[in-house]
């Protein structure tokens, strides 16, 4: 539905967006992570056709963004990180103006759906100014629904709503998503696990992965490594001549008493069991052992500080 | 296209812009008119519009300003352009709006000098012609101040930038004696208020009205260009 080719976005002398290329299927919902001022919102801009490339293509169903802007700019629903909204319109009027903008015929039939989607059906008459954040995000989102765009592309959409309203908006977008090709940025990750089909990790302009969020967790957390916490009864350094004896088990001390983390390489089934009996042996009692998974927090962080580390 | 001219119009209105403009613009062409007609018992206009004319720059900016400094503030920009709406239509459409405005605020005015018949005789060429120069002329302040919100996102920076411009046309046939030969030609040629002169004589002179129209849709091509041009840079 979206090919992206070598897409690259100078500002000045900064690139914001250095040569990505990705696709999107059909009725897939795309997740683009990465700190703030990754390049998300930029390659978002890009694919709307609000900001023209340096250099690259976007093809939006086939059609070119640049050759043919009106066609592409007709299948796309885009919600920006600001809501696009007059405050001095009503949500009645605003809705009603994109509605005319995007040349929609049935107009009340096309409002009225879009707002009970989002929930807007008790302020159609208020003054957008007037309103709560939470309210102008779901305007904004509503108007972006418009037309039942075939590509919804959807820049940071729970930013600035409560957790209620975060979790109508997630089911709200994985519904649309069965339906729909949605693009969505964050940099939150539970938002983005919680919606995505795909994830894409954006950092200084670059694609830094590009998985599912089980595939992305299994892949970075290799080489079958695992971390292990572990607290121990007893002196610290009896404990540590057991550590030490272990094969392939590196350790570091935490900060409370007892406290390590082991890293095993060549982990197996019956690693955990290893572990407990060369403590039983040394008669020290261990008191807490809990296995680390690398979560997505992690492998974002990971990526996103090898990049730094290599400027 | 209809969209977008039809909420620039509302907009108008919605906020304090429309009435201020109205406000402005009633208040200094009723008391030209008390000035210049009533007290004299004068029915020529002409006078009076050229007038207008200085005083007017002051007044229209008002509409202008916000044409596209507003939007992008706003970040309704990114709406309008990533709408399946061409940037030639946006731009238009705002321009007409703003146009429309004039011509309401003008046919009132008109409409004041116009009874003038009940009490003498009216040189109706004259008059109409004078009103037709006037609102070309507002065109031209429009499509620059439309020009100038363009390049800018502060409201005040368009308004200024707008008054900088136009001073400066504005006074240039009047600067034209300062200099002498070919240099006085060339200011005058260039100067939009020479060209009313015309107008106030009744004569509607088809290079004049070339040049007004000329002049509009000059800077409302390279507002629509520079706006292109804004998103690849």
């Amino acid at each position: 539905m979206i090919e992206v080719k070598n897409l690259t976005k100078h500002f000045g002398d900064k690139k914001a967006v250095d040569d990505i290329s990705f696709t999107v299927n059909d009725n897939e919902v795309l997740g683009f992570l990465g700190p703030n001022g990754a390049g998300k919102s930029t390659t978002m801009n890009m694919l709307t056709g609000y900001i023209g490339a340096t250099s690259g293509e976007i093809k939006i169903g086939g059609v070119d963004i640049l050759q043919n802007p009106i066609e592409a700019k007709k299948k796309i629903g885009y919600l920006p990180e600001q809501p696009p909204l007059y405050p001095e319109m009503t949500v009645k009027e605003y809705l009603t103006f994109v509605a005319e903008l995007k040349g929609i015929k049935d107009i009340k039939k096309e409002i009225k759906a879009a707002a009970e989607k989002v929930g807007l059906c008790d302020v159609m008459s208020r003054r957008i100014g007037n309103l709560s954040k939470g309210y102008k995000q779901r305007t904004g989102f509503g108007a972006a629904l418009l037309g039942d765009p075939e590509v919804l592309i959807l820049d940071e959409p729970t930013v600035g709503l409560d957790p209620k309203q975060i979790k109508d908006i997630r089911s709200l977008i994985r519904s649309l998503g069965k339906s729909h090709t949605v693009i969505l940025s964050s940099h939150i990750l539970p938002e983005i696990n919680a919606v995505s089909d795909r994830i894409l990790v954006i950092n200084n302009g670059k694609i830094a992965a590009e998985d599912t969020p089980q595939n992305l967790s299994k892949t970075n957390s290799g080489d079958k490594v695992k971390r292990m916490i572990m607290k121990i009864d007893g002196e610290a350094e009896k404990i540590e001549e057991v550590l030490d004896s272990l094969d392939g088990v590196t350790y570091e001390k935490l900060e409370g008493e007892g406290e390590y983390e082991l890293n095993i390489a060549g982990a197996s089934s019956d690693t955990g069991k290893k572990i407990f009996f060369a403590f039983a042996k040394a008669e020290l009692a261990i008191l807490e052992q809990r296995e680390e998974e690398l979560s997505l927090e992690d492998i974002f962080l990971e990526l996103t500080k090898e990049k730094g580390d290599n400027k | 296209m209809k969209a977008i001219f039809k909420r620039e119009l509302r907009s108008y209105f919605l906020t304090l812009t429309g009435y201020v403009f109205f406000t402005m613009f009633l208040l200094l062409g009723g008391f030209l008119i008390y000035n210049m007609n009533i007290t004299n018992g004068y029915t020529s206009v002409n006078n009076t519009i050229k007038n207008f004319i200085n005083w007017e720059t002051f007044i229209l900016p008002i509409l202008t300003m916000r044409m596209f400094a507003e939007d992008r503030k706003l970040k309704t920009d990114q709406l309008l352009l990533t709408s399946p709406v061409p940037v030639r239509s946006i731009v238009i459409a705002k321009f007409f709006a703003a146009f429309v405005m004039v011509f309401a605020a003008l046919v009132v005015v008109f409409l004041c000098t116009a009874s003038f018949r009940f009490f003498g005789r009216i040189n109706w060429a004259e008059m109409i012609s004078s009103y037709i120069g006037f609102l070309l002329l507002c065109g031209v302040v429009l499509a620059i101040g439309e020009f100038m919100s363009s390049l800018t996102d502060s409201m005040i920076v368009a308004a200024f930038s707008t008054y900088a411009v136009l001073i400066v046309t504005v006074f240039l046939g009047s600067r034209a004696g300062v200099v002498s030969g070919k240099a006085s030609e060339i200011l005058l040629w260039l100067s939009p208020t020479e060209r009313f002169n015309d107008f106030a004589m009744g004569i509607l002179d088809p290079a004049a009205l070339v040049y007004y129209i000329s002049i509009i849709v000059l800077f409302i091509a390279i507002t629509i260009q520079t706006t292109e041009r804004r998103r690849f840079s």
